[in-house]
This record gives C-alpha cells, sequence and structure tokens, in this order.
C-alpha cells in the first residue's frame, strides 16, 4: 500500500474509509433504485435507504476531501497470510459440516487455521485439533443439539 | 407491589439453581476473557450468544451479563500485575496498579481493586432498582415521535462520547443503518438491498455481524500482531491492603461509584469512558496530584470503581428504554429479542421476573467475583501463560459453530466471513466497528417509528418539535453537534481520548 515515492499528502486510513462509505453508499443507490420511493406521509420501501446512502455518500466525500489536505498516514502493513488462511478455512469448514460431518470439518478449520500462525508445533496442533473437535461434538452437537451431522456417512 | 416484594421477587429468581449456576458460568467466563488479552467482551458474547437461544432466556441473559462485568475485574487483574490491560477499561489501571505490584503491594492494589468493584456494582444494582422503574414509568407515555427523537440522540450521543473522529462514526452508524434495511421492508414487503439472495429475505442476522466483525476479523487482527511471548508476573504479596490504603481510597471509590453511574447512563458512555474520567477527576481533587503514574492507591480505587459502576448502569437505557447505549447493549438487546422479549417498558409491567431477577443476579455475582477473584487469583495469573496460538483455534471453531447453528445455512457461516473481511478493512481504515452495531439494532425501530409518525401527521415533521419529550431530545442533539463544530470542545475531546490511545 505505502510504497516509496507516497506523496507527503494523504491520510490513507481515512481516504479507505472515504472509499469504503462512497462504495457502500452507491451500492445502495444502486440496489434501491428500482423500489417505491413513495411521500414523506406514505414512505416507500425506497425512501429512507435513499436518504442514508446518500448522507453516507456526503459523509464520505467530507472525509476523503479532509484526508487528502491532512499529512501523508501510511495504512498499517498488511500481513495477507492470516487474512487468507482464517477466511479460506471458515468458508471450507461451513461447507465441509454440512457435506462432510462436523467431525472433519472441525479437525480442518482447526489444522488449517494454525497454519495462520507459522512456527506452531504439529503435535501440538493435532493434539489440540483433537480436543476441540471432542469438546465441540460433546457440548454443541450432542449437548445443545446443533443440527449437524457428525460423519460424512 | 411495593419495592421489597419485586426485589424479593427477583432474588427468588436469581437464586434458583439454574440461574445461580449459570450467574457464577458468566462470571467465571467474564473473568478469564478479562484475564486473557487479545479476547474481549465483545468477542465473547457474540460467539456466546447463539448459544443462548438453547437457554431459558433470564438464565442466557444473566450468564451473558456476568460476562460483561466479570470482564471488568478480570482486566484488572492482569494490568495490575503484568501492566497488560485485559480490556480497554482497565488501561488506567495500569498506570498506578502496575507501580504498586513494582513497589510490591501487587496485594494491596488487587484487593482495593476488587472490593471497590465489588461496592461499586452493589450502588450500581441499587441504582437500576430504583431508577428502571421510575424511567420505564416516564417511558410509557412515549409515542413514535418521542422514539424517533430519543433514538436520534442516542445514536449520535453515541459516536460523540465514543472514541475516534465523530464524522467516521456517523458514517459507521450510517453503514449500520443501512444494513439493518437489508431484506423485506416491513410496511410494504417489497424486498430491499437483498441482491436477489433468498437467504437475505429475513435480512441478516445479528449474530453474523457481530461475530464476523467482532469475532473473526480480531482474530486476524490479533496474528498480524505477533509477539505473544511469555510474560513476567509481579511477585503477590499480602493480599490486604494496610490501613492507611483503606482511609485513602474509600473517598475514590465513591467518586468512582457515583461518576461511573451517572457516565454509563449516557449513550455511549460505559466502562473504558468512565474508568477514564474517574482518573483524571481522581488526579484533579487530589492534594498531591504529582504522585499520581508512581503508585498510590486512588489512582486504582476510582477508575476500577467507576468502570464496575458504568458497566451496571448502562444497562438501564436498555432495560427501562429499550435503547441500547453501547455496542455491549446492542449484543444484550439481541439476547433479549433471540427469546421475542422486547427490552423497554412493558417488559417491567408483563415480565417483572426478567427485570429483577437480572438485578439481582448482578448484585450476587459481583459477590461471587470478589470470591473468585481474590482467592484465586493465582490461578488465573497462571492462565497468563497460556499462548494465543492455542486459543485462538478454539476461538474460531467457536465462532463457527456459532453462526451455523442459527440456520444450519452454509450461506450465514460465508456471509460471516464476509463481515470478517470488512471489519479487517475497518480496521485499517481506522475506523470504530461499535457504531455500526448501534446502527444496525436500532435502524429498523427508527425507520419503523418514523415512518409511523409521519403517517399519522400526514407528512407534518413539525410533530417532533411539538411534542416537549421530542423538541428537549432534539435540542440536545443539535447542542452536541454544536459542540463538536465548536472547535475549543473538539481539542479538549481529542486531548481526552489520547490519553486512551497511549
Amino acid at each position: 500500500m505505502a510504497g516509496p515515492g507516497v506523496p507527503n499528502k494523504g491520510d490513507r486510513p481515512d481516504l479507505l474509509t472515504a472509499a469504503i462509505f462512497i462504495g457502500l453508499g452507491a451500492l445502495g443507490l444502486w440496489q434501491t433504485s428500482a423500489l417505491d420511493g413513495g411521500t414523506l406521509a406514505m414512505m416507500g420501501p425506497g425512501y429512507l435507504p435513499r436518504v442514508v446512502c446518500g448522507l453516507l455518500i456526503a459523509i464520505g466525500l467530507v472525509v476523503g476531501f479532509n484526508a487528502m489536505r491532512r499529512e501523508a498516514v501510511a495504512i498499517d502493513p498488511i500481513k495477507l497470510r492470516p487474512v487468507i488462511v482464517i477466511t479460506l478455512s471458515i468458508v471450507v469448514f461451513a461447507y465441509a459440516a454440512t457435506h462432510a460431518g462436523f467431525v472433519l470439518a472441525s479437525l480442518f478449520l482447526i489444522i488449517a487455521g494454525s497454519l495462520a500462525d507459522p512456527g506452531g508445533k504439529w503435535r501440538t496442533t493435532l493434539l489440540l485439533a483433537a480436543g476441540l473437535t471432542l469438546f465441540g461434538a460433546l457440548v454443541f452437537v450432542y449437548g445443545l443439539g446443533v443440527q449437524v451431522p457428525l460423519w460424512p456417512f | 407491589m411495593n419495592f421489597i416484594d419485586l426485589l424479593m421477587l427477583g432474588f427468588g429468581e436469581a437464586m434458583t439453581l439454574q440461574n445461580l449456576s449459570f450467574c457464577l458460568l458468566g462470571a467465571l467466563l467474564g473473568t478469564l476473557i478479562g484475564v486473557l488479552p487479545g479476547i474481549g467482551p465483545t468477542a465473547t458474547i457474540a460467539v456466546l450468544l447463539p448459544i443462548t437461544f438453547f437457554l431459558p432466556p433470564l438464565a442466557g441473559i444473566i450468564m451473558l451479563a456476568g460476562i460483561y462485568y466479570g470482564a471488568q475485574y478480570g482486566g484488572s487483574t492482569t494490568a495490575i500485575l503484568v501492566n497488560l490491560p485485559g480490556e480497554a477499561s482497565a488501561v488506567v489501571t495500569t498506570l498506578d496498579g502496575y507501580q504498586m505490584a513494582q513497589q510490591g503491594r501487587a496485594g494491596a492494589a488487587l484487593a482495593v481493586a476488587a472490593l471497590g468493584s465489588f461496592f461499586a456494582g452493589t450502588v450500581a444494582t441499587f441504582a437500576i432498582a430504583i431508577a428502571g422503574p421510575m424511567l420505564s414509568q416516564f417511558a410509557l407515555s412515549f409515542g413514535p415521535a418521542e422514539y424517533v427523537a430519543l433514538m436520534v440522540f442516542g445514536l449520535l450521543a453515541a459516536t460523540i462520547l465514543a472514541s475516534g473522529p465523530v464524522l467516521k462514526a456517523i458514517g459507521m452508524i450510517l453503514v449500520g443503518l443501512l444494513l439493518g434495511m437489508v431484506g423485506t421492508d416491513q410496511a410494504t414487503g417489497a424486498e430491499r438491498l437483498t441482491f436477489g439472495a433468498v437467504e437475505l429475505f429475513d435480512g441478516i442476522d445479528f449474530i453474523v455481524i457481530a461475530i464476523g466483525l467482532f469475532g473473526f476479523s480480531e482474530i486476524i487482527a490479533n496474528l498480524e500482531r505477533s509477539g505473544s511471548e511469555g510474560v513476567t508476573v509481579a511477585p503477590i504479596t499480602r493480599l490486604w491492603p494496610t490501613r492507611d490504603d483503606f482511609r485513602r481510597s474509600w473517598r475514590a471509590v465513591l467518586r468512582g461509584t457515583g461518576l461511573g453511574t451517572l457516565l454509563g447512563l449516557l449513550p455511549g458512555g460505559g466502562a473504558t469512558l468512565a474508568s477514564f474520567s474517574a482518573y483524571s477527576l481522581e488526579k484533579r481533587v487530589s492534594r498531591h496530584p504529582e504522585q499520581f503514574g508512581k503508585g498510590v492507591v486512588e489512582g486504582v480505587a476510582a477508575p476500577e470503581a467507576a468502570n464496575n459502576a458504568a458497566a451496571q448502569s448502562s444497562f438501564i437505557p436498555l432495560l427501562t428504554l429499550g435503547i441500547p447505549s453501547n455496542n455491549m447493549m446492542a449484543m444484550m438487546l439481541s439476547a433479549f429479542m433471540i427469546h421475542g422479549i422486547t427490552p423497554g417498558p412493558s417488559v417491567l409491567t408483563n415480565q417483572p421476573e426478567i427485570f429483577w431477577g437480572l438485578v439481582a443476579s448482578m448484585w450476587i455475582g459481583n459477590l461471587l467475583l470478589v470470591v473468585i477473584n481474590l482467592p484465586m487469583i493465582g490461578l488465573w495469573v497462571k492462565l497468563l501463560n497460556v499462548p494465543y496460538r492455542l486459543l485462538y483455534p478454539a476461538i474460531l471453531l467457536f465462532c463457527c459453530i456459532g453462526v451455523y447453528s442459527m440456520n444450519n445455512r452454509i450461506f450465514d457461516v460465508m456471509l460471516a466471513a464476509g463481515f470478517g473481511l470488512l471489519g479487517y478493512a475497518f480496521r485499517k481504515a481506522k475506523c470504530e466497528p461499535g457504531p455500526l452495531l448501534l446502527g444496525f439494532v436500532l435502524g429498523p425501530l427508527l425507520e419503523a417509528n418514523l415512518r409511523r409518525t409521519l403517517l399519522i401527521e400526514q407528512g407534518d415533521p413539525s410533530i417532533f418539535v411539538e411534542r416537549p419529550i421530542s423538541l428537549v431530545m432534539l435540542i440536545a442533539t443539535v447542542a452536541l453537534l454544536a459542540m463538536m463544530i465548536f472547535p475549543a470542545f473538539r481539542k479538549k475531546r481529542e486531548e481526552a481520548f489520547q490519553e486512551e490511545e497511549a
């Protein structure tokens, strides 16, 4: 993000904020464009969402303009490893829990999730995965009755 | 029924074996996560919310409340012993508490913190018991116009009192409001903002957002910040404070309790704000302010009393008006909603056992916490050595099961993962996710009341200034906004929060 040659103006975190606000506001306006706005007395489904999106875009613009005039501030360094590993293991867990059962899904989640933090010992990870899976199966599936198959068959 | 009868009813409810054990469980869990750095009460409650669905309403709420105030106790333990605040609200405790520990008075600091917190908790419990029925009587006269004004005031005040730039916080509220509008429109049945996904027709579940923004993104952020090496724990000496400690701290505890109870009532107030304010108040009234930061007992007593008092009194607006004042209370609101209970004035009349049972359990919980914290302190200290590497897979698993168990849908887990990424982006953009949660919870209520008011008034918004309560709220809102534009105040606020971030 903030490599060398960054101009000395621009508060990057705030510019990112502005981008998120304006982006979400625009997305909302696009999604509600087909909805009936109605009048103040008989508000349609589209009235308030449009007001909120408009305000959001306005605030995004103000935050963005102010940020451009301020001294340069870099965004904290991003480590992609935890972001990707954690997100992917969550997504795979969701599919695995439905199609392959809780035991395999949970083992996968913990072993794969542990890869987000390099340097762990395999023995510890495997013991942790087995222990947590047993605990989860007992407490959530048997104890609380969460509707999920335990095994793939 | 008079006051005593109602309180007896509450204790009767709270003392049943089931509720007592959930109160203990909540207090234990709260202390645990308070001690462990890297897990906050918000994330914990987000993880446990889906589980409370399987419990009776009162038991679940008692447990969640116990986690919240228990975390205030636990957070101070690590602040004093290892200079590491377990919770944001314990940051100021590190200033004098750790110094005391360095001087070999860790035991006294811990005892003063625990006893001060217990005293504050007792006072705040009574404040809820007294103020609750009064406020809810008052709230029964509220029409939709008053609720709109109250919610607008609450949302804006929450952003101003919370940390971070106001404009960004207001933006986050708007994002929350927008997310709250996803799904079928209550009034017309039209689909809004669903991108055609059938799974979104019922709206986004609170738990999906809470676990995504607070659970998943917190794990990712913690893993980025590596360096979870072992810590050095100050040795604990005699536990009982000296007579001099008592003499010096009782006034500080009283002041902290009073200030904390008041600040907890305000929207956006809560434990963190209260502890910072109590510390600076104590420094100001002290005859020897230069000693603060070098290990004075008042510097531990006041903020610890204040954060516990505020943690509890912030339940008052939620229980009486149905308006959550901070993100923790937004979580509690959804814990009530899971069981089909809408907090507000009607709960007090229709289901008094819920309100009074919760109030009584808070006092019992505080008593339990003193027992959990003081004699068992050695045990909690040992937990500090558990590395985050072993903790986060467990949190990850509980988050995933929690989201999945709501509807047994893959979609919800995917959506939560998406909110995890969004939460990560918000962290990089230095946006606090708390106001988003408030906006999300209050959004549907605000919209329904606003549309109802304008429908009754045939589109004439002058009703908001004609009704006196609503007018007062709106004037207060405008005054708050004006203060933010007024540079002198803005500077002061920024200074106050700079201390906090340091």
